[in-house]
């Protein structure tokens, strides 16, 4: 599995929403995103590619978009 | 009988029984156990999986408070944890630590023995006897992450019990602690309290305490999240019901009589927003203690109002005066004492021992720190921002739980 196919899947399992919704959603746009779900986001993406998110980075982690620049500080290439 | 270093144990009551939801059966096996030191990597890599499973969890989403332990135990968190505490490198823990935890906060047994094995102790921790779903999901996860065989060891170190109210239990349990870790209200302390402790053992009690909430008018108005203030004020109050000790019951307006009603205005009707979205259930119960705790104070407190509500959701008391029994009146439900003053300096003519957590709305920390800290309070042991006042840390009623939980060995 590709990083960005992890990302992605991350997103669909924690908010059980499909794939053609990621593009664009932000925080609260689905009622699964709040802020337990957010909780559980970070968890899996800790998880998944062995990272210790910042309080700062969970705290701007708004959308999906956002958080593909705030995991590339920590050396997780999206695109590859 | 055993001995323990001159102490005798009794002897494991066998006519009560005692229910074990996770961990080492072997009681008696535990004062003999190695001290950790606060901090342990396995106890670390421990909770970290213990948090995937809770977090991914399929009721997780029902029980919001078992996602926010789940976070709280992941690896990334512990670890920012352990940076404040460097100065602890010759810490081990005491030994063995009894929990007996709380009927009003049902995670709170789960925090408690988090505690207790990060600062390097053995944990038998006694839940409520009421019935709740989150002990089951984090007890039956317990269980299946000490399973695996890498925490083989560790399984020796915890006990999750449950057994109805028993002295003989009690005095079992307090025999072969270091540290006994009580979870209030002031009965169950007291009843505790008839169990000896050996010789150097301690207790860590957490009584029976009042909170209560700052708010700012003036910049309470010009605030634009007035909705989410409402929901992290439902997260401090409704979730627990009003119950836990941190939760406000007094709420304390700054401003000018025009300001303050225009601010109250705003803050209960959002409020009563935030309890019809969360669908909040007021039992009936409740609903009369309300009701008669608003009559009684009327009774006893002169020129008391009691303005008119939609529902019963939220119930109000404007005091024209602090009294010094505020904080044996402890209704809960959504039952709140109001006052108004242009300064917040008529709080220390109430602030005693009980008062444990300030929450605030419109205040920068650095004025509450000059407003509070070093001005004599015997009271208040936490500041924090409205809809933090439930979050758990490991500083908690005053304590530093890891470095009060754990010993400290001086080396020249």
């Amino acid at each position: 599995m590709t990083n960005e196919e992890k990302y992605n899947k991350a997103f669909i399992e924690s908010f059980g929403i499909e794939k053609d919704k990621l593009n664009g959603l932000k925080y609260q746009d689905v009622i699964s995103w709040d802020s337990i779900g957010h909780m559980q986001l970070m968890t899996v993406l800790e998880d998944e590619f062995g990272v210790e998110l910042d309080i700062d980075d969970i705290t701007d982690f708004s959308s999906y978009e956002e958080g593909k620049n705030i995991l590339r500080k920590y050396d997780v290439n999206l695109n590859v | 009988m055993q001995k323990l270093e001159g102490v005798v144990i009794p002897m494991q009551p066998t006519s009560i029984s005692i229910q074990l939801l996770a961990g080492n059966e072997n009681y008696d096996e535990m004062p003999h156990l190695k001290p950790l030191v606060p901090f342990d990597d396995t106890v670390i890599s421990f909770f970290d999986e213990l948090s995937m499973i809770l977090m991914k969890h399929p009721q997780g989403r029902d029980f919001p408070d078992v996602i926010t332990f789940g976070f709280f135990i992941r690896k990334a968190n512990i670890k920012r944890q352990m940076k404040s505490y460097t100065c602890l490198r010759s810490n081990v823990g005491r030994g063995v630590s009894f929990h007996i935890a709380p009927s009003n906060v049902p995670i709170n047994f789960a925090f408690s023995l988090a505690v207790g094995l990060l600062s390097g102790n053995a944990c038998i921790v006694r839940v409520s006897s009421k019935s709740f779903p989150q002990t089951d999901i984090v007890s039956d996860a317990i269980s299946s992450v000490l399973e695996k065989s890498k925490f083989s060891d560790l399984k020796r170190y915890i006990s999750i019990v449950r057994y109805q109210r028993n002295n003989e239990i009690n005095n079992f349990f307090s025999s072969l602690c270091d540290i006994r870790v009580i979870w209030g209200g002031d009965n169950t302390i007291s009843e505790l309290r008839k169990s000896p402790l050996p010789p150097r053992s301690f207790d860590i009690t957490f009584a029976d305490r009042y909170s209560f909430c700052i708010i700012k008018a003036e910049e309470y108005l010009d605030m634009q999240n007035k909705k989410k203030i409402a929901i992290d004020f439902y997260n401090d109050t409704y979730l627990f019901d009003q119950n836990a000790c941190s939760s406000p019951r007094l709420i304390y307006w700054v401003g000018s009589a025009k300001l303050v009603s225009q601010a109250k205005e705003f803050f209960w009707s959002f409020l009563h927003e935030a309890l019809i979205d969360k669908k909040y259930k007021l039992q009936s119960m409740t609903a009369i203690n309300k009701y008669t705790a608003s009559c009684q104070s009327a009774l006893d407190y002169n020129n008391v109002e009691i303005p008119k509500v939609l529902d019963n959701l939220i119930s109000r008391i404007e005091l024209k005066n602090l009294p010094e029994d505020l904080p044996e009146r402890t209704c809960g439900g959504g039952s709140y004492f109001e006052y108004t003053d242009d300064e917040p300096d008529k709080l220390f003519d109430i602030v005693s021992r009980k008062f444990q957590t300030l929450t605030y709305i419109g205040y920068t920390r650095s004025e509450l720190n000059s407003l509070f800290i070093g001005k004599g309070a015997l009271g208040i042991d936490r500041i924090v921002p409205c809809g933090k006042a439930a979050e758990f840390s490991l500083i908690w009623d005053g304590y530093d739980l890891i470095s009060h939980m754990s010993r400290v060995v001086s080396i020249d």
